[in-house]
């Protein structure tokens, strides 16, 4: 789940290990209970600083996504409804804005990008 | 104690050429801070310096809230230090090497060592003689971390080492700073692997510092822009241009921008120029960058 995390993005490190555990939680892959690695085993698999690792289960643990047990482990925690959906809808609007981007990019306007998407996802989105 | 470690106005001269001017640093305690910059920018002599080995001309150094040189013994009692050339003696086995070091530090964790030796693959009666650099590289940071210091000072630690002693060196680091929260203070070219470690970064630059900033800061502020239409002098940006180059025939420029905030793409709005694009530069691009933008000859720039 964590391993295509990246370094040499300019979204910091816990920013992207968050958004991973966020997106699991939204899709279902995490359940409430699950627990999450602990900050030496995820530092040492991605070989980063351990307070990354922390930061990253701090700011879930004030969303309250996870539940951070001292000496026992983090934990995943019952997240409402609303919560998974405005999270899904988070996801979504960063891919279509990254798309966007990328489109601006090679000189592609929104209505081709539109059209496009119109066929491969098989979905009508304009009038 | 806010700082690990406090430099202020340090300067040293040698010879009509190298200079140390006036650097100021800050390492906040419990940070993994990348100390960078080019060969002969002057990291070693800084870092000798507050390890007490150099004498400077003038300034002030503060480690774990002591002062260099008078308290220096306690210092040295409390951080461990890699050097860029190995301090260990090839007559000695590791064993022998080991002892003698712990003979220095009242905090040596024997029985830590031991077990960290086993996991660094070393052998207590391989000759230091006969070993390979990066069996030495491994040597170097299991005595250092060995004293368990509240400051590690890492000079090149992990420099002309393969990738999986290299690993071995950094996992060692990073499971100390976990179980303890010392403080780190690297100096490498591989920038890479700073950037995955590192919250804060210092570039060294011809004896000065010219950028100490957390990480993100850095690198966020740090971007490869395109836009059209843009003036001889642009008016007033709210960022640094530190370089401007033609893109195509077609009055589209490249400028490499530091301090940038996504804000800013209102200034060029205001301004009447086209903005086509923000490109995102990792840690090296930027140093790069950075340190071109500062030699004579660039094109444009400030």
């Amino acid at each position: 789940m964590f391993d295509d995390v990246d370094p040499r993005s300019p979204t910091p490190l816990y920013e992207q290990i968050a958004a991973r555990v966020r997106v699991a939680v939204a899709s279902g892959d995490l359940a409430p209970g699950d627990s999450l690695p602990s900050v030496r085993a995820l530092a040492r698999q991605l070989r980063i600083n351990p307070a990354t690792v922390v930061q990253a289960y701090r700011d879930l643990a004030g969303d309250g996504f996870v539940d951070l047990r001292h000496g026992q482990g983090t934990f995943v925690q019952e997240v409402a409804q609303y919560v998974r959906d405005e999270e899904r809808e988070a996801q979504a609007t960063e891919i279509v804005r990254r798309a966007m981007q990328e489109a601006a990019r090679r000189g592609l306007g929104a209505d081709e990008l539109a059209r496009a998407f119109e066929r491969e996802a098989g979905v009508k989105i304009r009038e | 104690m806010n700082n690990a470690l406090e430099i202020d106005g340090l300067g040293w001269r040698a010879g009509r050429f190298f200079e140390l001017r006036d650097l100021r640093l800050r390492v906040p305690r419990g940070s993994i801070y990348g100390f960078l910059g080019p060969n002969g920018s002057g990291k070693t002599t800084t870092i000798r310096m507050l390890m007490g080995m150099m004498k400077p001309d003038h300034g002030r150094i503060r480690v774990l809230d002591m002062d260099v040189p008078r308290d220096m013994p306690r210092i040295l009692a409390r951080v461990g230090y890699v050097p860029e050339r190995p301090h260990v003696y090839p007559a000695l086995t590791v064993g022998e090497q080991m002892r003698y070091h712990a003979s220095f530090f009242g905090k040596w964790d024997a029985g830590w060592a031991r077990e960290t030796m086993r996991r660094l693959e070393l052998e207590p009666d391989r000759r230091i003689s006969r070993m390979s650099k990066g069996e030495t590289g491994k040597l170097l940071i299991l005595l250092a971390l060995s004293q368990r210091p509240d400051l590690l000072v890492l000079d090149e630690p992990t420099d002309g080492l393969d990738p999986v002693v290299r690993r071995d060196v950094l996992t060692a680091v990073l499971d100390y700073v976990g179980e303890t929260n010392a403080t780190v203070f690297i100096s490498s070219h591989l920038v890479h692997e700073l950037e995955r470690i590192c919250d804060w970064v210092g570039v060294l630059d011809r004896g000065r510092l010219v950028v100490e900033l957390p990480m993100t800061q850095f690198k966020n502020g740090i971007k490869r822009i395109k836009v059209s239409g843009a003036p001889e002098t642009p008016v007033d940006p709210p960022f640094t241009i530190l370089s401007r180059q033609q893109t195509n025939g077609a009055g589209t420029e490249t400028w490499i921008v530091r301090g940038w905030q996504d804000s800013m793409k209102q200034y060029f709005d205001g301004v009447g120029l086209d903005l086509r694009d923000v490109v995102d530069l990792d840690l090296e691009e930027g140093f790069v960058e950075l340190l071109r933008s500062s030699r004579p000859g660039t094109p444009g720039g400030s």
